[in-house]
């Protein structure tokens, strides 16, 4: 079977990258050219507002976390001191220990869903373009204000959950007003918004040559073994794509509890994620110093992920070649 | 690097570099004069930002008195700009620390020293000449002080009480208590009465823990006080955890919702409070909550005095300035912003309006024009006001910097305490050193 998959991936290569291919030798070069040239102007605004309004501001943060700064008047430098009171800080370890249970369990419950739904569209549903985007716009809007308000009504004491669950004669509790289950809700919002990674493992499901699938079911192959053999391994890219980009985007979560939870991080602060209690002590406790250098340790933990992210991509990501 | 397939996946179709450059610079142009703006409006007519916060009926009150204040100046226009009172502060915050501070806005005792410490807020006594502050109350005039300069100008007078809705009462079959005398004792058992009688359906208060106001009158009543003289805590640790005992006892016994429960019912404000929805016999709220807090709730809501007032070593019910007019120092027109401020607190015709929505006014000759005009429930709360008047023994020292902070940690604790992690004792141990550290600190 191996002489069988060496060809298969050639072909899928072929497949995959008909861009990097000049098509005719000889235009290459200036098309190349005008490509960048094209590419440079579309990434201009970004650069020029990640120079302008995210580079001052970043510097700006590095340097306000070695001071005691309260917002509105003057700072003073004072060393790491910051960085020293996050040892003793009960809060900030309660707020790592929340946040980092709403990335560990959120994120491979989102792309496991993602998986499946992209599965099961890409058997080929009729009307696929409509249920792409139905499913694709909890994530557009799952990040907002007026859905985190939803949120907090349906999962409320008297919210819609609730009434279903009192029609078959269950009392529910207040979900988001409970600390056991207020964190709970919160993850479930962030699953339900499957919707971008699903696109992405549409777009790596299609980039599977059938072929494969066809040589496997006639060596006998089921639908599991051709799952976990031949599905998976193609896809790995993309899932290592998808959980880099989600694992990011986890840590960083704010809009949702801050609105569900009022801005407390309540009920008991099993809401207070990281950033939201970065917010309240610099916004709230006006104590900036320390929320900048909480800034810093988010980026810090977020880079130390994503760097062992990619070094143990090494062992398990298959990029076909 | 890898890019997912499909994404960057070339079509057929490439023909100008032209429009995809000028559609960039076109967004980029958007979004840099998206950011400009809002400067005056050329034709002479100062535009101010006045905040507030507050329940809805409080909104619409504000926007009339805004369009009259208009009327009569018509070279200053007055924009709105409210929320309710847990945003108001995280938004006073970051739009203070973004220097677009609101020109005028609504201070609290325990926010004003912070702001004006910091040199967010101008002295009110530079604009004399525009801005009356002579007829204030004696009881508030100097609230707004701090280190011989003004920061704000008292709205009104409030007091702390419980509310309690004799409708309520009567479906229990539970009789009001008399509030000249009622212990701690009763106040726990005639929720737990009210609870029972009704199966739980009408609740007999609304959990008193989320507010430290309740637990000031609770130390002044032992001689105690939540804050000495000098900014540090008044009151022993004994104390407080008797007070969270409180709220364990009335959580056991049913006499206020569970847990969770409280915590919604908290997070909805004034307008979902036990009284409005008429799911509970009383509440701790302030007096010039009485008129909005009755109307949502369609009945007629009373004002009894705190439980133990007859009890302990001496009353502890207390006056308070109910909030402050201030004026940024960051305003391009404290002028204009002044005289707001004093058409707010010195014209019968704003007076007319907000009547005791921002505590009984604090002008003496307002006062007394709109006294007898004050709707039912007003005018309910300016008798208790002059009925307790006699009883108090003195005001409150002003709350350190950082006070701030007490209000979330005041909830937090409570959340804490209702949801079984910490006992009265340790409860009481971690509200003290939270505070102590949130005042004690530069």
């Amino acid at each position: 079977m191996s002489a069988l998959l060496q060809r298969g991936r050639a072909a899928a290569q072929d497949q995959a990258a008909p861009a990097s291919r000049p098509r005719s030798g000889k235009s290459a070069a200036p098309r190349a050219k005008r490509e960048n040239l094209a590419a440079y102007g579309f990434l201009a605004p970004w650069f020029i507002g990640l120079v302008f309004i995210t580079a001052g501001p970043l510097l700006a943060s590095l340097y306000f976390s070695f001071t005691d700064y309260n917002l509105i008047g003057d700072h003073e430098w004072v060393g790491a001191e910051n960085y020293e009171r996050m040892f003793t800080d009960a809060r900030l370890h309660s707020a790592l220990r929340v946040t980092f249970v709403y990335v560990f369990v959120s994120v491979p419950l989102q792309l496991a869903l993602a998986l499946a739904l992209a599965m099961v569209l890409d058997r080929g549903v009729r009307g696929l373009p409509l249920y792409r985007s139905v499913y694709y716009l909890p994530s557009l809007l799952g990040g907002s204000v007026a859905i985190a308000i939803l949120w907090r009504q349906v999962f409320g004491a008297e919210g819609l959950i609730n009434q279903v669950l009192g029609f078959f004669g269950i009392q529910g509790e207040g979900w988001v007003s409970h600390p056991d289950y207020a964190l709970g809700t919160l993850i479930v919002l962030n699953v339900w918004t499957f919707g971008a990674p699903m696109v992405i493992f549409l777009a790596g499901l299609r980039q599977i040559p059938a072929m494969y699938y066809e040589a496997a079911s006639v060596d006998g192959a089921g639908p599991v073994s051709r799952f976990w053999n031949i599905t998976v391994p193609m896809l790995t890219p993309i899932i290592f794509f998808n959980l880099v980009l989600q694992i990011i985007n986890a840590f960083q979560t704010f809009t949702q509890a801050f609105i569900v939870s009022g801005g407390t991080g309540g009920p008991s602060d099993s809401t207070l994620f990281f950033t939201l209690y970065l917010y309240q002590r610099g916004f709230g406790a006006f104590d900036m110093g320390y929320a900048s250098a909480m800034a810093w340790l988010l980026l810090m933990i977020i880079g130390g992920f994503t760097a062992v992210n990619f070094l143990a991509s090494k062992y398990w990501v298959f990029y076909g070649d | 690097m890898y890019t997912p397939p499909g994404v960057g996946r070339p079509r057929a179709r490439r023909r100008s570099t032209l429009l995809p450059l000028a559609a960039a610079a076109t967004a980029l142009v958007m979004a840099v004069t998206a950011c400009g703006g809002d400067s005056g409006s050329g034709d002479g007519v100062v535009e101010l930002r006045f905040s507030w916060w507050g329940a809805d009926d409080r909104h619409s009150t504000m926007q009339q008195v805004i369009d009259v204040f208009e009327a009569e100046n018509p070279d200053i226009r007055i924009v709105g700009d409210y929320t309710d009172w847990s945003s108001y502060w995280d938004r006073l915050a970051t739009s203070t620390a973004a220097n677009d501070a609101p020109d005028i806005l609504m201070q609290e005792e325990r926010y004003l020293r912070e702001y004006g410490d910091r040199g967010a807020l101008a002295d009110l006594t530079e604009f004399s000449d525009v801005l009356d502050l002579s007829k204030i109350d004696p009881l508030v005039a100097e609230s707004g002080d701090l280190d011989g300069q003004t920061f704000g100008a008292a709205s009104g007078v409030n007091a702390y009480a419980i509310l309690a809705d004799p409708q309520a009462f009567e479906d229990a079959g539970v009789e009001m208590p008399d509030d000249e005398t009622w212990t701690w004792d009763d106040y726990v058992e005639i929720s737990a009465q009210i609870s029972e009688a009704t199966d739980g359906e009408t609740v007999g208060t609304q959990s008193m823990s989320y507010n430290e106001s309740g637990f000031q009158i609770f130390a002044r009543q032992r001689g105690e006080n939540l804050y000495a003289e000098d900014g540090s805590l008044g009151f022993s640790q004994e104390t407080m955890a008797e007070w969270f005992s409180i709220t364990e006892q009335l959580l056991e016994n049913g006499g206020q919702p569970g847990a969770a429960e409280s915590v919604e019912i908290e997070g909805g404000g004034p307008d979902q409070s036990v009284l409005s929805t008429n799911q509970g016999a009383m509440a701790h709220f302030w007096t010039n909550q009485l008129g909005g807090i009755s109307e949502s709730s369609g009945r007629e809501i009373e004002l009894l005095r705190y439980p133990g007032e007859s009890e302990g070593e001496r009353t502890g019910m207390y006056f308070k300035p109910a909030m402050f007019y201030s004026v940024a120092a960051s305003s391009e027109h404290p002028e204009e912003a002044a005289r707001f401020v004093d058409f707010m607190l010195n014209e019968n015709a704003a007076a007319e309006l907000i009547l005791a929505d921002l505590g009984l006014p604090a002008n003496v000759d307002v006062r007394a024009h709109i006294l007898n005009s004050l709707p039912e429930a007003d005018a309910r709360s300016a008798v208790f006001l002059s009925d307790i008047e006699g009883t108090i023994v003195d005001g409150n020292p002003p709350p350190p910097i950082g006070a701030g902070q007490v209000v979330e940690i005041t909830k937090r604790v409570t959340d804490d305490l209702a949801f079984g992690n910490l006992t009265p004792e340790e409860a009481a141990e971690q509200f003290m050193s939270e505070v102590e550290a949130a005042t004690g600190g530069a």
